[in-house]
């Protein structure tokens, strides 16, 4: 090893001509303007050159490659080899890594719900020191960032916002007839929908089978189902669990939501029961829909006029609110938010992270979230939302959308054993959906079976855990 | 009996050096080929079953602690399995699914078997033909089946445009369908196998039992239900058997199509085991699991052996009979 004897003298002369110098006119630019893009190469490059091997799903990593390209260009770090796995099956696959301690991916891109849980299980590198490093922020709409970190360390990268935003078919209500008909029917304007209810009674009024078009597409498939009962739970004022980590799902504010989920049954399509987005997004895109809520990147295909019937013909917006807690209040979701985690027991996570820094800054990611054929990545950064690029994909409507819903955006839950919870409300709202529980009694069963998995995972872990989803909850009622 | 009575019976079964040294020989040539089998066994399957074994006594929270620092807990999670309505339910989904594709699958193989068994002009290209869907990746025929099988979709359509009844099943949607859904791309994807199999007993059967039956002036039906079924019984139990452990472990298609739902439809073993060991990463009661289903298909393969071999015997006899009047003559 190289020793370098310096005096204390030499040193602190050192340190004070170096701050004069940084004042000096001409070369202050030289001191203080590198960018997190510059800063962030600068520190991968410190890292040395690697291949760096990732679980991530082809539709996410295709547009992600340009960018990645130029990072490869400016630091010899490169994409390794890559395991091709659906976002879906990710966590499965990511949780098996992690049991067995695996160095094989050195990054990974899945949904950050499964944050906690990874870490729980000890796959996960934090990130803090390497953002650090690199002078990097996560500069994201509304408290977004925030669902990147878990017990106050940042784990995560995100590259996909998916945020809820509503759907409302512009040629149908601002149609003069259906303007009259409505309001001699309701007594009241036809308009954007402001609550849970008054979105239905929209979906009810228009909707017409005879030619195929339904009020809502809307999932209420088992895997999916949660994400839109959050929605309405939520903005009726409810959390799932007490601060004693006992579930408290099954009370009015809880019910209000089962009711208003499952309502939805009569205005959407008979096979809603089992579809998902492959069956639902392309009945948004070809007109066979009234309004719905969706993630936000079916607006960049609805805007698309080659995959597109319905181009020009929606209106983007907050997803309804509810007054059953006294207080008008909207919240949105995110989920599956796809993010870039990096694993602990790899022996290249800090090029895994650099690249993943390097994919996350706003301006790096614009290309990212406006790919116009692989439009899985939607907008989340502060940046995106003033990027004439990102308003030509998604139009200027769907851009303030997505800021919008940005604010009043909340996770599903985000504890360890996150799949579990979900897939026990999944399957007990499913069976109401499909008239195999009475809807009655779907609190109650979720809640037993909740119980059962903190007892397991353990009540004092999960109330740590608590905090941090705790965190993630927006703080206001509606957008500002 | 004198010693030296006793001593001169025994000598004949005494074996000489060259017989001792060929049976030690022949002894020898199977171990080895057995060897390889028995390595996989020693070295690969069981630490793996001990491993299951292991998991299935200790509760492991995989969020907790590492697998060896696990609690010992006997026997209880055994129990929670065996008192589990849900486990129960994904018991009897996934008998009646294998019960019913299997018997599903038999009957179409064996008619197709029964119209090709003859060799006739073109019987290959047939032959290809039915086989072809055994070749489908299951997944592929998930995913197909879902565009054909939506209510607006091709099939319902087809069917409504040749009936003139409007036909609009849910197929993919309806709780009382969708296990009836599987069972019928089950039935479609693994009908060549019994296929091959009723179509490779049908071959072997011996002509001469037929021939006579047919100078004795027995009708078709006769000679099929009374000679040819009878002598076809032990492939028919080896196909029904095979068809319907195969069926008991069906994954890529229910999964692909419904992942348990809608509600819980198609919450089968196979579903709920993975649901329960990597959804929900209970990997203890998962081995438990794991246990008490293979258990349930030692006890099926134990029967379906037994029967086998009655039925082995059954037709040993049969042959003696029909041989010993030819030695007689």
């Amino acid at each position: 090893m190289t020793k370098f004897n310096i005096s204390r003298r030499t040193f602190v002369e050192g340190g004070l001509g170096l701050t004069v110098a940084n004042f000096l006119p001409g070369t202050m630019p030289l001191a203080s303007a590198a960018t997190m893009e510059e800063s962030t190469i600068a520190a991968a490059k410190s890292a040395g050159p690697a291949a760096v091997n990732g679980m991530i799903w082809s539709p996410y990593l295709v547009p992600m490659q340009p960018v990645i390209a130029e990072f490869s260009k400016q630091t010899n770090i490169t994409i390794g080899a890559v395991q091709d796995i659906s976002i879906f099956d990710a966590p499965q696959r990511a949780m098996a890594e992690a049991l067995s301690r695996s160095p094989q991916f050195d990054f990974i891109h899945i949904d950050s719900n499964m944050i906690p849980s990874l870490v729980s299980a000890g796959y996960l590198e934090p990130l803090d020191e390497y953002m650090k490093k690199a002078n990097f922020k996560i500069d994201a709409v509304g408290d977004y960032g925030t669902f990147m970190t878990y017990g106050g360390q940042t784990y995560g990268v995100p590259t996909d916002g998916n945020v809820h935003i509503q759907y409302v078919r512009k040629d149908i209500i601002e149609d003069p007839d259906n303007k009259k008909r409505f309001a001699d029917k309701f007594g009241k304007e036809l308009k954007f929908p402001q609550t849970w209810e008054e979105e239905q009674t929209i979906q009810e009024f228009f909707m017409d089978p005879s030619k195929d078009l339904y009020g809502s597409a809307n999932l209420r498939n088992r895997a999916n189902g949660p994400t839109w009962w959050y929605m309405i739970y939520y903005s009726a004022g409810g959390f799932p669990f007490d601060d004693d980590m006992k579930p408290t799902l099954n009370t009015p504010a809880g019910q209000y939501a089962v009711d208003i989920y499952l309502k939805d049954k009569k205005y959407n399509h008979p096979e809603a029961a089992n579809w998902g987005t492959p069956q639902q997004i392309p009945r948004i895109a070809q007109g066979h829909v009234v309004s719905t809520q969706y993630w936000d990147g079916t607006a960049k295909l609805n805007e698309n006029p080659a995959k597109s019937k319905t181009t020009g013909k929606w209106l983007y917006g907050l997803v309804p609110g509810s007054d059953f807690s006294g207080k008008r209040m909207h919240r949105s979701i995110s989920s599956p938010l796809a993010a870039i985690l990096i694993n602990k027991y790899s022996p290249r996570k800090a090029q895994a992270a650099y690249l993943a820094l390097w994919l996350g800054s706003g301006k790096n990611s614009i290309p990212i979230v406006t790919d116009p054929v692989n439009t899985f990545n939607d907008a989340w950064a502060k940046e995106h939302m003033t990027s004439d690029a990102v308003k030509n994909a998604y139009s200027p409507a769907g851009v303030k959308a997505i800021e919008a819903n940005f604010q009043v955006v909340a996770p599903p839950i985000y504890l360890t054993g996150y799949l579990e919870f979900q897939d026990a409300l999944g399957k007990n709202l499913s069976e109401a959906f499909v008239g195999q529980l009475p809807a009655k009694d779907v609190l109650k069963k979720t809640e037993d079976e909740w119980t059962a998995i903190i007892r397991r995972i353990g009540q004092s872990k999960l109330k740590k855990d608590l905090v941090s989803y705790k965190a993630l909850m927006p703080k206001r009622l509606k957008p500002a | 009996m004198t010693v030296a009575a006793l001593s001169a019976a025994e000598a004949p079964l005494q074996a000489s050096p060259r017989a001792v040294s060929r049976r030690r020989a022949v002894r020898r040539f199977k171990l080895s080929l057995l060897a390889p089998l028995i390595a996989l066994f020693a070295f690969v399957l069981m630490p793996v079953l001990l491993l299951q074994l292991y998991f299935s006594v200790h509760q492991w929270t995989v969020y907790l602690g590492s697998w060896w620092d696990a609690d010992y807990i006997g026997l209880d999670l055994f129990k929670e399995v065996l008192t589990d309505p849900r486990f129960g339910w994904a018991v009897l989904r996934s008998l009646a699914f294998a019960t019913g594709s299997t018997v599903g699958c038999f009957v179409f193989g064996f008619l197709l078997a029964y119209l090709m068994h003859k060799p006739f002009r073109g019987q290959a290209i047939y032959y290809i033909i039915f086989i072809l869907p055994m070749l489908t990746v299951p997944v592929v025929v998930a995913y197909t089946a879902e565009m054909m099988l939506y209510q607006s979709g091709p099939l319902n359509d087809v069917i409504t445009r040749l009936s003139g009844i409007e036909f609009k099943p849910s197929w993919l949607s309806d709780p009382h369908l969708a296990l009836m859904t599987v069972s019928l791309l089950e039935i479609w994807n693994w009908t060549p196998f019994s296929f091959i199999i009723m179509l490779a007993g049908l071959t072997a059967i011996p002509k001469e039992p037929i021939e006579a039956a047919e100078i004795l002036g027995a009708s078709k039906w006769r000679i099929f239900w009374e000679v040819q079924v009878p002598l076809l019984r032990p492939v028919i139990l080896l196909a029904l058997v095979l068809r319907f452990l195969e069926a008991m472990a069906e994954f890529p298609k229910t999964w692909s199509l419904f992942q348990g739902g809608p509600g819980s439809a198609t919450e089968t073993l196979p579903v709920y085991i993975f649901m329960t060991t990597w959804q929900y990463f209970e990997i203890s009661k998962g081995a438990a699991m794991s246990y008490i289903v293979m258990l349930l298909m030692i006890v099926i393969v134990l029967f379906a052996i037994r029967l086998l071999r009655r039925e082995k015997r059954s037709l040993d006899k049969m042959y003696e009979q029909t041989d010993s009047p030819k030695v007689e003559a």
